[in-house]
């Protein structure tokens, strides 16, 4: 409970609350104070006028009697004006301070001493008796207020001319009048009409405050504990959250910038979600791509260096290699055939010329940049090729099939690099199928990327390639081959080759079904 | 009388002695020197009917041999001999006159065949 007020009082709307209604209270009493004040002085300076009035009409109405001398008229006089209400008495001193006459006939001839309440009002303060008549203000026995007048009675003309000679012409006063009204009234009316104002005055504040509490709540602290709501709903992550504060105010156009950023704040959301969605996609992508460019450039330099030293080490064996061949073939002279001689120097150069074969397949590195490109019709160079082949011993008992293209793109290239890589995929495959099977060579245009390709497929029946070797039968020197049989050179050769005519060289293998090789060379397009 | 005077210019010994010994009992007059410049002098010397020289050398290679011999002595034929073979040298040694090229490891039987053929030209030429 404790803490609800100290919120409340710490809230927006209830610190306003408290502000403007100290304020009002404050204002409200100060005002009820003045006007209560105000209020009171008329009625008093109205009793006061009444009571000169009251006065006046008392000493009218004695007149007659005084001139004419007649006390019993004035005593009764006097009487009936006593009794009126609100009347409590009212007395005629003469000038030796005697109650000539009273509303109370038993006070009539009572003489009043100078320190009596009645006497010190004029003679106590120092107050000549002959001045204007004094008002004062006294509490009975009730404690109520009371309305004291005295009033002087001056000598005049008719005084010391009438008939009984009562008064001298030197005396200036003959005595003084004094009344005294009860204010019983007119305090019960002030005390009323006090009431009367505070009533007002609270409902007033009343009804103003419910008035304020209400506005304030509704302008001021729905909107803001709505704006409250939405801003935890957002910080908590819910970006669909939307304010429904549509007044035309600062509160309303707070919720419309709050929407508005809540939507951007959505919209940006949203865009870096996908950046970093693409951004994973891109960096893959790209890794991926490096990748394979970081193989390609060791693939490439792989066979850069190994052109340079395949150059350099042609040149170095093949003088020694001469030297070998020509005294082998020397020696081969002297031996009549059929000696164990001669097949001993037969084997010198038959091996002198397996180095010298190796020493050509590293070649072909040193060769690639040094071709000759022409315009060539790849199917000719296909023809040449099974033909050389096709005499081999090795290949009787395999089916070489052809699917050529009589159409087929016309391409740029040297001829008889072509022509090697050919022969060489068709060893291989002869190779794969080992002596018996079916190999089908098969040309035809496709196209790769948009661009006309002239492709040629060297398909076997063969044992297929094992997966872990596929991604290795590029590479120089890698061979699967027994040991006499082949370099390893052959494919990394071809793959140069094809590599330097701007084509490409794939596999696609399947274990225990075959394997095929595909050259896809791009067409060769006449300048106009 | 021999067939026919060779120079045989090549900083390999074993390639020159390869072909002398294919060469000589041919009944051709077979001279090595193992340089261009020796090789040069010797044809300042005396006739010579066929250069056979290598390719790659120190100092005068086998295309800057062929092309002095061309422009000094252009009825004497040239045989290019080289340890590895490129199209561009081939081309260039072709054009500017080599009769043949021959790749090395050549057999007593390919020398003696292109050899032959040189002469032959020579006589009908």
């Amino acid at each position: 409970m404790d803490m609800l007020v100290k919120k409340s009082l710490h809230s927006l709307t209830g610190k306003l609350l408290l502000t403007i209604g100290t304020l009002m209270i404050v204002g409200s009493t100060i005002f009820w104070y003045f006007l209560f004040r105000h209020q009171e002085k008329e009625l008093l300076e109205n009793s006061v006028k009444y009571a000169y009035s009251f006065v006046d009409y008392i000493k009218k109405s004695t007149h007659y009697g005084m001139i004419t001398a007649q006390s019993v008229l004035i005593q009764q006089t006097i009487e009936a004006i006593g009794s009126s209400e609100g009347v409590l008495s009212v007395r005629i001193f003469d000038c030796t301070g005697k109650i000539a006459y009273s509303s109370k006939s038993d006070e009539a001839g009572v003489r009043m001493k100078k320190d009596s309440p009645s006497c010190v009002r004029c003679h106590g303060t120092g107050l000549s008796p002959s001045d204007k008549p004094v008002v004062s203000f006294i509490r009975n026995s009730e404690n109520k207020r009371v309305l004291n007048i005295m009033h002087p009675i001056y000598n005049e003309r008719a005084c010391y001319t009438a008939s009984c000679h009562f008064h001298s012409r030197d005396q200036k006063m003959l005595g003084l009048v004094e009344a005294n009204v009860s204010l019983a009234h007119l305090d019960k009316s002030i005390q009323q009409q006090g009431i009367a104002i505070t009533m007002y005055i609270l409902i007033f504040l009343f009804v103003i405050s419910i008035a304020l509490c209400t506005i304030l709540w509704n302008l001021v602290s729905t909107p803001v504990s709505l704006l409250k709501q939405g801003m935890e709903r957002v910080a908590g992550g819910d970006l669909d959250y939307t304010l429904d504060i549509r007044t035309k105010d600062e509160m309303g156009d707070l919720a419309r910038a709050f929407n508005a950023m809540t939507s951007d704040l959505k919209k940006t959301k949203v865009e870096l979600v996908e950046w970093g969605n693409t951004l994973e996609k891109k960096v893959q992508e790209k890794t991926q791509a490096i990748h394979m460019a970081q193989a390609q450039l060791i693939h490439s330099e792989k066979l850069a260096s190994l052109g340079r030293m395949a150059a350099g080490v042609a040149h170095e064996i093949n003088s020694p290699l001469t030297g070998i061949v020509t005294f082998g073939h020397l020696l081969l002279k002297r031996f009549p055939p059929g000696t164990q001689e001669r097949e001993d120097v037969e084997v010198i150069i038959e091996q002198a010329n397996r180095c010298s074969n190796i020493i050509k397949g590293l070649l072909g590195f040193a060769r690639a940049s040094a071709a000759e490109k022409a315009p060539t019709n790849v199917n000719d160079v296909l023809d040449r090729s099974l033909n050389i082949v096709r005499n081999k011993a090795d290949f009787f008992n395999i089916k070489l099939i052809t699917e050529f293209d009589e159409s087929l793109h016309r391409v740029k290239a040297d001829a008889s690099q072509l022509q090697q890589v050919f022969t060489n995929m068709i060893i291989n495959a002869a190779d794969a199928v080992e002596g018996k099977g079916t190999i089908t060579v098969i040309s035809k245009n496709i196209t790769d990327e948009g661009q006309p390709v002239a492709e040629i497929e060297f398909r076997d029946t063969g044992t297929g390639i094992s997966p872990e070797n596929i991604e290795k039968i590029f590479e120089p020197f890698f061979t699967t081959k027994p040991v006499g049989k082949g370099t390893g050179l052959g494919l990394a050769v071809s793959h140069g080759i094809i590599q330097d005519h701007g084509g490409k060289l794939l596999v696609n293998s399947k274990m225990g079904e075959g394997t095929s090789f595909f050259v896809q060379l791009p067409a060769y397009r006449e300048e106009v | 009388m021999s067939k026919g005077r060779i120079l045989v210019v090549d900083d390999e010994d074993i390639v020159r002695t390869s072909c002398s010994r294919t060469l000589v009992p041919e009944g051709y007059e077979v001279t090595l020197v193992k340089n261009g410049f020796d090789g040069l002098a010797l044809l300042e010397q005396g006739p010579i009917d066929l250069v056979l020289t290598d390719l790659k050398m120190p100092e005068i290679d086998g295309i800057e041999i062929l092309r002095r011999v061309k422009e000094k002595w252009p009825q004497v034929e040239v045989i290019i001999i080289t340890g590895y073979q490129t199209v561009d040298t081939a081309v260039k040694a072709i054009k500017l006159g080599a009769f043949d090229y021959l790749e090395k490891p050549f057999t007593p039987d390919g020398l003696i065949a292109s050899v032959a053929k040189a002469f032959a030209h020579k006589k009908t030429a």
